[in-house]
């Protein structure tokens, strides 16, 4: 009797911490969100500049409205801007798989060190923004189309090689030991015995993957490479309000068709 | 046998060629020139170690740009809460199979979540510094706007997917809606729903570091100052900060939704 009360009495108290602290978890979160509502709001706005709702609703009404001129102008930025993504996410996969292929762990080459390596390259891929990726080749490469479909592939290298190389890990293994007990090559084991097992995976990767590109190459002209994003960038510098929301629903319907085309494609290969 | 064999390989041939060609074409019409696509990953290179390599890692430590990182960090905290309480209300809309009114508020609230993700998080930002001038506020609301479209789509497609036995359940003993989602659906939910909102956290944090670049503050100011200064050293030393910081969110994110999904099974 006497152990089982004071396996009772241990057990409350054991609640009672864990309860206390919850209770100081949730009591910082909020002291947190009061802080940061102090420092980065109150303080940091600019009150005067807002001024009243009036003026608020007065910004936003200049935003009202449809600048049709524009369209017959969009229409090809709108075709770039699709291809961007297209080209972005098939370079991407090119360049994701020899990456995907170190980064596997049971067909990575050279061990640890090709593994490491590879793993690095993938998180350095993902870290970037994509904002990042496209200054850094505007620098490099110069203004237009190129330096967007660049920026494009390498940050889409980061995922696509992950799910790859994830898949590779946990491809069946059996086949692959029929093709190498068969006297196949390196090349061999690749080719007939992991690429048809990893296909459906890769290519509802590449849709996913293409469906986000599109959504971000349609900014890469903010930095200098084409597309929607340019359009957007120059209406925004003219103060052409109208135009700005004409832009932005040239985005909006792009995006749409995409996401429309990816699920039917995704639910074909299912 | 042979013969249908060869045939194969022509199709191939055929399909491969063709591919190659309209992408040749893309090039063409998209006006680049392949020589220096050819060359651009050793232009790529020689940027990185002529300009960017000596890393100017000192200007990293200055208070002024370890308080633009906390100001990102709170940013990124205050556009979540915001953004998470906005979202869970319009994805109880979004959800198909427990939404109160499905001719009305579905087709709604499914539109805001799709638009508010069709819209880059730089564009969010743009349009905000526009309405409400440069400085955070901006910034915690293109991030609100970023994490209804993110937090909307991913708790949505949860809820859709909750057991709809025990729901019904609920209701036919007599719940009222409010009861129905407390008791029938936010218990199959709430694992999902702290795993998604560590998620949305990282993601945010993530968007966070870059949208100064677009007038709102954080680190991504200081980015954008450096850019146009041309100062390489301390832009890249800026760089690798924001990859270090967001690498360590990742890992932090995924320990903790790790930890969460071990706790409740």
């Amino acid at each position: 009797m006497k152990t089982f009360a004071l396996d009772v009495e241990t057990y409350s108290q054991q609640n009672f911490t864990k309860i206390i602290k919850k209770f100081l978890f949730y009591i910082s979160l909020v002291v947190i969100i009061f802080l940061s509502v102090y420092f980065i709001i109150i303080l940091d706005t600019d009150w005067h500049r807002i001024g009243s709702g009036d003026s608020i609703l007065k910004q936003l009404s200049y935003f009202v409205g449809l600048d049709l001129s524009l369209v017959q102008y969009l229409i090809i930025p709108t075709f770039e801007t699709f291809l961007m993504a297209c080209l972005g996410t098939m370079l991407g996969l090119f360049l994701s798989l020899p990456v995907a292929w170190l980064g596997a762990r049971n067909v990575t080459p050279f061990g640890m060190l090709s593994f490491g390596f590879a793993r690095f390259l993938m998180t350095i891929s993902r870290s970037v923004h994509e904002i990042i990726w496209a200054l850094i080749f505007v620098g490099a490469v110069g203004l237009g189309a190129l330096p967007g479909i660049l920026a494009l592939a390498f940050r889409s290298v980061g995922f696509i090689s992950k799910i790859i190389s994830e898949t590779i890990e946990g491809a069946d293994k059996k086949p692959i030991e029929a093709i190498r007990a068969a006297g196949g090559s390196g090349f061999d084991v690749m080719y007939y015995g992991i690429i048809p097992q990893i296909l459906p995976t890769v290519i509802g990767t590449i849709i996913f993957e293409w469906d986000i590109n599109i959504r971000r190459s349609a900014i890469m002209g903010l930095v200098g490479a084409g597309g929607l994003g340019l359009a957007f960038f120059r209406q925004m510098q003219m103060s052409n309000y109208p135009g700005v929301t004409t832009v932005i629903m040239f985005i909006f319907i792009l995006i749409i068709i995409g996401e429309i085309f990816s699920h039917f494609l995704r639910k074909k290969i299912h | 046998m042979k013969n249908t064999y060869q045939n194969n390989g022509a199709k191939k041939f055929i399909k491969v060629s063709l591919f190659f060609f309209i992408i040749y074409l893309c090039f063409f019409y998209l006006n680049i020139d392949f020589e220096r696509f050819f060359s651009a990953l050793g232009r790529f290179g020689a940027l990185i170690v002529n300009r960017y390599y000596p890393v100017d890692i000192h200007y990293v430590f200055e208070t002024g740009y370890l308080k633009s990182i906390l100001n990102s960090v709170q940013m990124g905290y205050l556009g979540l809460i915001i953004g998470v309480i906005v979202a869970s209300l319009l994805s109880y809309f979004a959800a198909a199979n427990i939404t109160p009114s499905k001719k009305i508020a579905y087709p709604i609230a499914k539109f805001l979540i799709i638009f508010a993700r069709s819209i880059h998080e730089t564009i969010w930002t743009i349009l905000f510094v526009t309405i409400v001038g440069f400085g955070m506020l901006a910034g915690v609301m293109a991030l609100t706007m970023y994490c209804i479209g993110f937090f909307g789509k991913l708790f949505s497609e949860e809820l859709e997917n909750v057991n709809m036995k025990l729901v019904e359940t609920v209701r036919s003993n007599g719940a009222n809606e409010m009861q129905v989602f407390a008791f029938g659906v936010w218990p199959q939910v709430k694992t999902a729903f702290t795993g998604i909102l560590i998620y949305t956290w990282d993601v945010c944090f993530r968007a966070s570091t870059i949208i100064g670049f677009f007038g709102a503050g954080g680190m991504g100011w200081y980015l954008k100052r450096n850019v146009l200064q041309l100062e390489y050293a301390r832009t890249s030393a800026i760089i690798v900060s924001i990859i270090i910081l967001v690498i360590f969110s990742e890992t932090l994110s995924a320990y903790m939704r790790n930890k969460i999904q071990k706790e409740t099974q």
